[in-house]
């Protein structure tokens, strides 16, 4: 509970209208996806509900998030930033915690379509980011957490893979530059804007900082707030009249395709086939999307329901389905297009395999090309048991991912077979190269029931056996590596890292007041 | 039907925002990417759908006891269905629903509802609509040139609001109706309200008692047949209905059966409307219309935790409302030119003036109503059609706010026009 004054300081910072301490309200904030899977590993029985803050408030500046930091560090009250929010790294951790909410903050502050670069507030989506920029023939990174979540959380805090990581990287490597407000409440403008006024590099001239505000995975929100980001755009590969017109009536709704874009699934008999192949396509820079899934996914991501998905998987896909990968190609012009198509199929005969949208087995609809740029593929998962979480993340190279894969396998199945988790036979994992490179993000979605206590519990078990796997088999790092205690299960085998990470922390926020739960605490014995 | 039921759904929200949006796929603009008033304009996660499941959770759970916040989070919302199809382009949950069987816990624990909603029930159970106007005024839209046949088993079901507060509709309704030969009776002072403004604030229990009461006055009248110009009156009589009272005539709305005379010649739009024209669609007519489909069978797991409804189970995600015959109609009408917005169809941007949100907080009810306007200006259109005197009104309060240079007619109305001897 905060004492009144305080709350009245927080209040007059935002406006009345934009501060509460409702009961009802506040509940809506201590409610995330994945919260029962940590309570689990607390030793606790299976809930959405966590920690309910002592209030939320609702800035509209940059100004407006300082106010509230300041007085957050007077009287030591723990804060958390949120944008959509989807996660247990999205909400307090500490009874003494506020919520920042960032949804008023949520214009695209411009647009450079010659230096190719965004600059956003906190709670633009990647959906109405990609909408604004196809106006300009450009489109950024949307990382896999879907159309609806924000790119600026995703490039200033989080790892941040996507559908179309082979062309467009991940969230760390296209953030050119923030505005940051730190934990104590000063303002730092992050990259070169300092100096030029343009955010064209994240590495300076001006502090480069990307390694301090992110290195690999990002604070989760622990670290202050970010209030502005620029981010790196690519071009769109269609005509600049293109317009996104869909028809149609849901569940099935109809999209034009813009020319010279294809889909193909490319099928291997074994991982042994896979490997050489996947590195060979990505080698050549040639496609937009390229990953993989299990026979189940592919059924999931090509079809527009559950019922769809379920009779496709056993209409054909399970039983042609092997070791595949789906792409995308798309190009500017008829003559790239079908380079890059014959490409493919010299690649896919080279190492024995077989097109399976070609075979019949499985037919993408026009919706699902849009589905694909707009990252919403991911999201089908969630249609089997309206919920899944992934299991480790290793960012390394093409054939640690396929180890992984590998490894993963037997644990998985050990899990299916309880009746815990869903059955993919083991087989599920999402795999994609990143810029058309060798460097791969691997992460095992995993379908569970959150409404079970059975399936919550074994799904946590399953999640900490993948990690001890991860660890003991030197598979890098799991994709959700956050807070003390895991951090400092992985340190002493990985260079001790969580040291630096303290030292970051204990700088930027001397008092402690970034709720650390999904960061770091900056001295161990706070844990 | 108690929050038990939703449970299972109110535990497995994962709180991934796609309810206050359009469904993603359909994004076009930042500008116009939002489903949900209710967020759009109070902004805490509490006012979207996902974040009203949760608080029907933490009651449910015992978390939470009623509050003034919390009453006011249940009821600024329009109960529009709109989130519910953003959710279900991926999740098997019905925060609508949820929603609604809150309002309904409110009601029964004597909490809810707000205190303009019980102002108004009062009035339907005394004057039999919910402005308190007096029984015999109901007729006063009525006009000497309307012809109209007491012994036809076709009910013209006028509606609270279009008889005392958008006669023009009621009028142009009639005439239509007339000019296509197409014989109907009106209950004139017998009419009562369909139930609707009632139903919508939760209290389940009236609104049950005017179905049955409606329910016996039409079959006291040989009614086979309703037509409905207003979406509320339709929605109600269609699809909430079958689920609480049982009876057997048809329901049909005046775009459906004007879609089919123009389809028939029956009406014979000759005169030019020189106009460019949007289309609103109302919720009510629109995604809320579809029916509840009788449901009965059991959660089977196929594979592990893969549950399939055996025999599989209605989606109810908006797929069957009415959508086409009003867009059907206007491209009859000759001279109209129709463009679209942004968000239509099952998609389509609320009015803002449902579920008891024009009585009890009539701020939020403009501020919806101004978004749609901008939309419907951002086509170019000169005028906006569309096709319930609730969102007319709201509607048109908006134009009248901001000053926007449209004008607004009911899709009756524009029919009208066209006609021969008509406005």
């Amino acid at each position: 509970m905060l004492e009144d004054n305080v709350y009245q300081k927080l209040s007059d910072a935002v406006g009345e209208r934009f501060a509460t301490r409702a009961p009802a309200i506040l509940d809506t904030y201590a409610f995330q996806w994945c919260y029962e899977i940590e309570s689990v590993q607390r030793g606790e029985e299976p809930s959405r509900f966590g920690v309910r803050p002592a209030a939320v408030v609702l800035p509209s500046t940059s100004e407006e998030v300082q106010a509230i930091v300041k007085i957050c560090n007077d009287h030591d009250i723990k804060f958390k930033p949120i944008s959509t929010g989807m996660g247990p790294w999205a909400g307090v951790s500490h009874p003494r915690s506020i919520q920042i909410d960032l949804r008023r903050m949520n214009k695209i502050l411009e647009v450079d379509p010659k230096n190719m670069y965004a600059v956003i507030e906190p709670y633009v989506t990647n959906a109405e980011l990609q909408a604004e920029l196809f106006k300009y023939g450009l489109m950024h990174h949307a990382q896999g957490a879907g159309p609806q979540t924000s790119p600026l959380a995703s490039h200033t805090s989080f790892v941040g893979p996507g559908f179309t990581s082979p062309y467009t990287g991940f969230s760390g490597r296209n953030l050119l530059g923030a505005e940051w407000v730190l934990p104590n409440g000063e303002l730092l403008m992050v990259g070169s804007y300092e100096y030029t006024g343009k955010w064209f590099s994240g590495d300076g001239p001006g502090f480069s900082m990307r390694g301090v505000i992110r290195g690999w995975m990002g604070a989760y929100g622990g670290l202050g707030v970010f209030t502005k980001a620029a981010i790196k755009l690519y071009s769109w590969p269609a005509p600049i009249d293109f317009k996104w017109e869909l028809s149609g009536t849901i569940p099935h709704y109809d999209w034009k395709v813009p020319p010279y874009w294809k889909m193909f699934v490319l099928n291997f008999p074994e991982w042994e086939q896979f490997e050489p192949a996947f590195y060979e396509v990505n080698d050549h820079d040639a496609v937009m999307m390229a990953s993989c899934s299990s026979a189940e996914g592919l059924a999931g991501l090509f079809t527009d329901t559950k019922m769809e998905a379920i009779e496709a998987i056993f209409g054909g896909v399970l039983l042609h389905a092997k070791r595949y990968f789906i792409v995308l190609v798309t190009a500017h012009t008829e003559r790239e297009f079908n380079y890059r198509c014959k490409l493919l199929k010299a690649i896919m005969e080279k190492h024995g395999g077989n097109d399976l949208i070609e075979d019949g087995v499985i037919t993408p609809r026009d919706a699902h090309y849009a589905e694909s740029v707009r990252n919403m593929l991911g999201g089908h998962a969630f249609r089997f048991s309206n919920c899944f979480q992934s299991t480790h993340g290793g960012m390394d190279s093409i054939a640690l991912a396929v180890k992984i894969a590998e490894t993963n396998q037997p644990i998985k199945f050990k899990y299916i077979e309880k009746g815990v988790i869903g059955d993919d036979r083991g087989e599920g994992v999402w795999t994609t190269a990143y810029e058309c490179g060798h460097t791969a993000h691997l992460e095992v979605p995993t379908v569970y029931d959150a409404a079970s206590v059975e399936s919550c519990k074994g799904y946590a078990e399953y999640q900490d056996e993948c990690n001890e796997v991860d660890l003991q088999n030197a598979l890098g790092m799991p994709f959700f590596i956050v807070g003390d205690k895991v951090h400092d299960y992985y340190g002493p085998r990985t260079m001790d890292y969580p040291k630096w990470l303290r030292k970051i922390k204990a700088t930027f926020d001397p008092n402690g007041v970034g709720d650390s739960s999904h960061y770091i605490s900056a001295h161990k014995e706070e844990q | 039907m108690t929050l038990d039921k939703y449970e299972d759904m109110m535990d497995s929200c994962v709180r991934c925002s796609k309810c206050k949006y359009i469904p993603q796929i359909a994004i076009k603009s930042q500008r116009f990417s939002h489903i949900c008033p209710s967020i759009q304009y109070y902004n805490f996660h509490a006012y979207s759908g996902g974040g009203r499941m949760i608080i029907a959770n933490a009651y449910h759970k015992g978390r939470l006891e009623w509050t003034p916040e919390m009453l006011d989070v249940l009821y600024q919302c329009t109960n529009c269905g709109g989130c519910e199809v953003s959710c279900k382009w991926v999740y098997d949950f019905e925060p609508n629903e949820v929603i609604h069987e809150l309002r309904v816990q409110a009601v029964e624990s004597g909490a809810g509802p707000m205190p303009a909603h019980k102002r108004y029930i009062d009035l339907v159970k005394r004057n039999n609509n919910p402005y308190g106007e007096p029984i015999e005024k109901r007729s006063a839209w009525l006009s000497d040139h309307v012809e109209i046949d007491q012994d036809s088993s076709t009910l013209y079901f006028v509606g609270c609001t279009a008889a005392l507060r958008r006669e023009e509709i009621a009028l142009a309704t009639a005439t239509v109706l007339n000019a296509a030969n197409e014989p109907f009776q009106l209950l004139g002072s017998d009419e009562i309200c369909c139930g609707s403004p009632v139903y919508r604030v939760g209290d389940r229990k009236s609104a049950i008692e005017i179905m049955e009461t409606n329910v016996a006055l039409f079959e006291e009248h040989g009614i086979e047949r309703i037509i409905t110009s207003c979406s509320g009156c339709f929605n109600m009589l269609k699809t909430e209905y079958p689920r609480f009272v049982e009876h057997d005539f048809e329901v049909i709305h005046t775009s459906q059966l004007m879609a089919d005379l123009l389809k028939d010649g029956r009406l014979k739009p000759t005169k030019e409307v020189p106009l460019k024209v949007t289309y609103h669609d109302p919720c009510h007519l629109g995604r809320m219309s579809e029916p509840y489909e009788p449901y009965e069978g059991e959660k089977v797991e196929l594979l592990s935790q893969v549950y399939i409804w055996d025999p599989p189970k209605p989606m109810r995600q908006g797929t069957h409302g009415v959508y086409d015959a009003p867009r059907e109609v206007l491209k009859h009408i000759p001279g109209v030119e129709l463009v679209e917005m942004e968000r239509i169809r099952e998609y389509a941007y609320c009015c803002g003036a449902g579920a008891g949100c024009k009585s009890a907080y009539p701020d939020f009810a403009l501020f919806a109503a101004n978004e749609r306007v901008e939309e419907a200006e951002s086509t170019g259109a000169q005028t906006l059609v569309s096709a319930c005197p609730f969102c007319k009104t709201n509607l048109q309060d908006a134009i009248k706010t901001r000053a926007s240079p449209m004008d607004f007619l009911d899709l009756t109305q524009i029919v009208l026009r066209s006609l021969e001897g008509g406005g």
